[in-house]
């Protein structure tokens, strides 16, 4: 057995795709990782992948010329997803190669990812529903403030890399602004300028100082907010088991109506 | 006709990075509180049903499948500012706290000031959009006016392109709510009660005829703009959203039976979104309407949703759940379970045979797994781990269906047998009932719902 060790990110894992297939050493004998292992098995051969732009790029193309693009967001989605989560019959990178030769294999092309009794498409399926669900938690929950210079800042807590999902939506939704999605825990920052197209970039030594720095109208605007949600709710109706339901307590930290009630 | 005027200059202060506070008036905190706590009772806060991309050049956008943003004590969700835009009603109807004769503080909105509210709280990611309900100021058409003031100015003035949801105001001018129309996603005119007697002693000021008939009229709206959109693509669209109402239960002694045909009817006649249930809250402590000392029928509220949805979703009549002599639903066991105990004769069902229609019909398997189901069957057999992980709920299931002539494990098709099992799963059954015991269980018979046999019907 080849195994193939790429990075966890998308170009990571679509570079692992493209020298797997290109080895030659058929595709039984082949398996990728994105786990970070230091356990060796013993009859293996273990080659190193360096994530290359370039053979991702034609991994990406190939991908959308033969399969479509709805193919292509689903295993896109998957790659972003933490594999680490949940129990999953196989490895993430291996996943997505496995479905990548099934659907280029077969005459059906995309639509084996609804062939959901096939481990691999099982995998992609879960990763992918894991990815878009918490997407959409955090189109609901995250939180913008409007700093001193106008800029509206917003942190977030994910545990699969939702970025891109975020900016895209809300790129759409507030094309005169200028705002900063940051993501806490992979410290990457989505940066959109007014009537501009957003990008994504490092911030790993992002100063979170300015982003306490509040415009004055901040304040007002949070505290009618707050005093709305708290009026909203109806008293003969208390339902607090149903309520971390919907809005899982790990979200509360970063809205401005919860944060407060956290023990 | 009212003289509408309509504000087309944008405040000179106005910059999309910010609204300046200062136009707020200074007791915006007070009325917001007020005119939240007035329309909480509302049940409808969706932002859903429409696709709208932004245009680049103003602020908002919608999604098809809704936005919460948040969820409140309740746990109901948050999704659009829902207020009143005034509660100094000149109606008294009686299960309405904002009713004429109630002594509570009140309080109305300037235009302005919505749109402030709106737009700041959008801008933040907190809601979705507004949602503008309104007591009824001086008259109908006055009120009226005054919402679609708020409408326009937020559309043109702010360029606002996010989700609204308005009341059409029972005896309004058609001409204002067709004007509103082109402006909002969704409308609504709450039916409030199901029956017109009901309503005729709860609500004088209304009638069936000033509630269905703007109802029609933005039905026939709809399918009018349908076909203006065939010709012209770019023809302004009237309540692309479409529309919902609402229903107050346990305030009248209506039975499940009555409210589901009624909701049946209006889903096939005014080709309604949704119709929302509203367990019913004594807020006035009104001696002429039900105390409940054992909280809002909440069960029974539930139970009807679940119906509702068996009707939109599962191709279900009401004539298959509920009958004249047994109009209510049944406490223990949901609504579709409770069909195909009385239907075993349909099961069991082969899943790699049966048609969607009929997937759809076993209890644990729901809409998204039937068609998970349908599609993966083209390529492969299909085992039980395989429909779990398909997200079919084989607790409840397994009774029902075959895989390749196979049952789970033997069980009996047999009335007792399965209920007893059903009745074992313990989310079945909210748990108030849980702990009562199950001892007083007599299925078949119309158990009445949680709380409601010490309803006090008037009389």
């Amino acid at each position: 057995m080849y195994v193939f060790q790429c990075e966890d990110s998308i170009d990571g894992i679509f570079t692992g795709v493209y020298d797997a297939w290109a080895s030659r050493c058929g595709h039984k004998n082949i398996c990728l990782s994105s786990a970070d292992n230091d356990n060796f098995t013993l009859f293996d051969e273990f080659i190193r992948v360096t994530p290359d732009f370039e053979k991702s790029r034609k991994v990406s193309r190939t991908l959308i010329r033969r399969l479509g693009v709805r193919f292509y967001e689903t295993i896109c989605r998957c790659a972003m997803a933490d594999g680490s989560l949940r129990k999953l019959p196989m490895d993430k990178a291996n996943a997505i190669y496995q479905t990548i030769v099934m659907a280029l294999a077969l005459p059906e092309g995309a639509k084996v990812l609804e062939y959901l009794s096939e481990p691999c498409i099982l995998c992609i399926f879960e990763l992918k529903r894991q990815t878009a669900n918490e997407g959409h938690h955090l189109l609901e929950f995250l939180r913008f403030s409007e700093l001193k210079s106008g800029i509206l800042f917003a942190q977030i807590h994910p545990k699969n890399d939702v970025l891109p999902i975020l900016a895209e939506h809300f790129t759409n939704r507030l094309p005169l602004e200028n705002f900063i999605i940051y993501d806490a825990v992979h410290a990457t920052a989505a940066v959109h300028r007014a009537s501009k197209n957003y990008m994504i970039a490092d911030a790993s030594s992002l100063n979170l100082q300015l982003a306490n720095d509040y415009s004055p109208e901040e304040e007002t605007f949070r505290k009618l907010w707050c005093s709305f949600f708290e009026t909203i709710a109806i008293e003969e109706r208390q339902n607090a088991k149903l309520q971390i339901q919907n809005i899982p307590k790990r979200f509360w930290s970063d809205t401005p109506e919860l944060s407060g009630k956290l023990t | 006709m009212n003289a509408i005027t309509t504000a087309t200059t944008a405040p000179s202060s106005y910059t999309h990075a910010g609204a300046p506070a200062s136009r707020l008036s200074p007791s915006i905190m007070e009325k917001l509180t007020i005119l939240t706590d007035a329309a909480k009772y509302d049940v409808a806060c969706t932002s859903s049903g429409i696709d709208r991309s932004g245009d680049g050049d103003g602020i908002g956008n919608t999604l098809a499948c809704g936005i919460c943003h948040s969820f409140s004590a309740d746990g109901r969700c948050v999704s659009l500012l829902k207020v009143l835009f005034t509660n100094e009603c000149i109606f008294n109807c009686a299960y309405c706290r904002n009713n004429c004769n109630s002594d509570i503080p009140r309080a109305t909105f300037t235009p302005e000031e919505i749109c402030t509210l709106t737009i700041e709280f959008y801008r933040r990611n907190y809601i979705e959009g507004l949602f503008l309900s309104s007591g009824i100021i001086v008259s109908p058409n006055y009120t009226m006016d005054l919402i679609y003031q708020a409408l326009y100015r937020l559309r043109t003035v702010y360029r606002f392109q996010g989700y609204i949801h308005v009341k059409a105001i029972p005896g309004a001018d058609p001409l204002l709510i067709e004007k509103a129309g082109f402006l909002a996603d969704r409308m609504s005119v709450n039916l409030e009660l199901p029956t017109a007697s009901a309503l005729k002693q709860l609500a004088p000021c209304k009638s069936r005829r000033t509630i269905l008939g703007p109802m029609r009229q933005i039905q026939n709206g709809i399918v009018h703009n349908k076909h203006e959109m065939i010709e012209y693509k770019k023809a302004p669209r009237f309540v692309p959203a479409g529309q919902s109402t609402q229903m107050i239960i346990g305030a009248t002694p209506e039975n499940d039976f009555q409210i589901m045909s009624v909701a049946e009817s209006l889903y096939q006649k005014f080709n309604l979104k949704r119709v929302f249930y509203s367990a019913f809250v004594n807020v006035c402590h009104d001696e002429t309407l039900p105390m409940l000392p054992g909280g809002p029928p909440l069960l029974r509220e539930h139970r009807l949703y679940q119906a509702d949805w068996l009707l939109r979703y599962y191709h279900f009549t009401v004539e298959e759940l509920l009958s004249a002599d047994r109009p209510n639903f049944n406490v223990y066991l949901d609504p579709k379970c409770d069909w195909a105990l009385r239907h075993l004769e349909f099961f069991p069902v082969e899943i790699h045979t049966a048609d969607y229609k009929t997937l759809l019909r076993v209890p644990g398997i729901g809409a998204k797994s039937a068609q998970r189901i349908v599609k993966a069957r083209r390529g492969c057999r299909l085992d039980f781990p395989d429909l779990k992980k398909a997200g079919v709920v084989l607790k409840r299931a397994l009774y029902f269906i075959t895989c390749s002539g196979r049952m789970m494990y033997p069980v009996k098709l047999e009335e007792d047998y399965i209920c007893r099992n059903l009745l074992s799963d313990r989310t079945q059954i909210p748990r108030d009932l849980r702990e009562e015991g199950y001892r007083q269980l007599s299925l078949f018979d119309d158990v009445s719902h949680g709380g409601e046999s010490n309803v006090r019907i008037p009389v």
